[in-house]
Parts: C-alpha cells; sequence; structure tokens
C-alpha cells in the first residue's frame, strides 16, 4: 500500500475543501461551470475544468515540501482554493494565451 | 507480488487506462495539432485506419492520456499521492504549452493515480506501473502502425467516437 503520510485522512479532507472553495470561488467570480460545447475540444475555462486541477496540483505540491502551516494544512487549502480561482479568472489567459486558430478549430 | 506478474497486470491495467480515456475524450475523433493530421494521414496511406491514426498523432504530439498515465505513475513513485496530482497540473501544463485544448492528460493522469492506488492494496507497486506503461505504449506505438491504429480504430467505433475526417 502506498503511503499517503501520517494524517492521511486530513489531506483527502484537505484536497476535497481545496477542491470545493476553488469552484465556489470560481462560481463567484462569474466564471461558467461547465466549458462551452463541444466540450472535448473547448478553449474555455470554467470552474470545474482546470480551476480544481490548479488547486489540489498546487496544494500537492506544498504537501511535497512539507509546508502543512497551521491547522494541519486546512487553512492553507482555503487559500489556495481561493488563489487558484482568482488565477482561472485573471491571470490564465496572460500566462497560457490561446494558439491563433484555423477555421476548422485546429491550431497551427 | 511476483514482479513479471506485476508488470504484466501494470502493462495490462495502464493499456485499458489510456486507451478508454483518450478514446472517450475523442482523440480519435480529430487530431488537436497539425502533426497528428500529418501522422493520421500517413498512417492512413500505409494501409492503416484514419482514426486510429489521429489517435497516434495525438498522443505523439502532446501530452495526452498516455503521457498522463506515465507521468502519474512516476510521481506517485517519487512522492506518493501527492506525485500523481502534481503529474495532473503538469501535463496539464503541457496540453497548454503544446497548444491543445487538452482534456485527455489530465483526466488521464488523476484516473491513473486513483488506480494505483487501488492495485496497490493487491501489492502492485507503483515501479511496476512505471514499466507496465511504457510496455503498453510500445505496443501502440511501437510494434507496427497500421495494425495497432486498426485495433484503435475498432474502438473509436464502438465508443461511437469515430472520425468524420476523410
Amino acid at each position: 500500500m502506498i503511503s499517503i503520510g501520517a494524517n492521511g485522512f486530513q489531506l483527502l479532507i484537505n484536497y476535497i475543501v481545496a477542491i470545493i472553495v476553488a469552484i465556489g470561488v470560481a462560481l463567484l467570480l462569474r466564471l461558467p461551470l461547465l466549458p462551452e460545447k463541444p466540450i472535448r475540444f473547448s478553449w474555455t475555462t470554467s470552474a470545474l475544468f482546470p480551476t480544481p486541477i490548479f488547486a489540489i496540483g498546487i496544494l500537492a505540491i506544498f504537501y511535497s515540501l512539507k509546508i502543512f502551516w497551521i491547522q494541519e494544512g486546512l487553512v492553507l487549502a482555503i487559500i489556495v482554493g481561493l488563489a487558484s480561482a482568482i488565477f482561472v479568472k485573471y491571470g490564465f489567459d496572460y500566462i497560457f494565451p490561446r494558439p491563433p486558430q484555423n477555421e476548422d478549430g485546429g491550431a497551427f | 507480488m511476483n514482479i513479471i506478474i506485476g508488470i504484466i497486470l501494470a502493462a495490462i491495467i495502464s493499456w485499458i487506462n489510456f486507451v478508454a480515456v483518450d478514446t472517450f475524450l475523442g482523440l480519435p475523433e480529430a487530431p488537436g495539432v497539425k502533426g497528428a493530421e500529418n501522422v493520421g494521414y500517413s498512417i492512413k496511406n500505409r494501409k492503416g485506419d484514419l482514426a486510429g491514426g489521429f489517435f497516434q498523432g495525438n498522443i505523439l504530439c502532446s501530452p495526452d492520456a498516455s503521457a498522463g498515465t506515465l507521468i502519474a505513475a512516476i510521481g506517485v513513485y517519487a512522492l506518493g499521492i501527492q506525485g500523481g496530482l502534481i503529474a495532473a497540473l503538469l501535463v496539464y501544463i503541457g496540453n497548454r504549452l503544446c497548444a491543445d485544448p487538452g482534456y485527455a492528460g489530465t483526466c488521464g493522469a488523476l484516473t491513473m493515480t486513483a488506480l494505483i492506488f487501488i492495485f496497490s492494496f493487491i501489492g502492485i507497486l507503483p515501479e511496476m506501473f512505471i514499466c507496465g506503461m511504457v510496455i503498453a505504449i510500445f505496443t501502440i506505438q511501437g510494434i507496427h502502425h497500421p495494425t495497432s491504429s486498426r485495433l484503435l480504430g475498432k474502438i473509436a467505433k464502438s465508443f461511437g467516437r469515430y472520425t468524420k475526417y476523410e
């Protein structure tokens, strides 16, 4: 079995909190819940994708570096969830701009 | 678990994971980037299947569930479950850098992290998944492109994701 740390259950709670905070704040910032259709080929950033991916990914980097801060990492989870929602809303298109598109949707 | 049996089981699990996620998320339907289109038509010219060719081109040109599966296995090996979640984030960033809208890589990394965790209870270790995934990708990309593209085309048809390109 893979070790998930001494306080594995607490970490699981923290990840779930980070996901919920990220989706909630993203919706408050008026990001759409789902990308526009067709979802499989959509460039739209939305509350369900990629906001929680950023939240749990960045939180996992903190936990891998043994940074938990207070409340066994719960406060950190809330802050990371908040920050990732704000990043996806305001900073995402600046860091990862869309490539120029041709008329059938493929990138060149 | 015996390491040879573990690697064979891990290869089968990895193969099913990445082919199912990639097919479901539409890799055989359309080339996401220009290189995938070239690969697809090249394989078709060698008597392969166009949808399977797009699938192979897409996993060659940008990180999709195949890369996600491999990087998640490496991440879990290096850092535990945390590593799988970091892998998902890195694959997503990699997708954006490759100008691919990209859902398959991230979803594949997350499903693989869950699968590695579940199968660790019966003794399949993350390093077996790394080796197994290399074998799984070799069966698709490394032996005979037209044959594997025809298999991928059949799988795409059964998922209702066959390409509309000619």
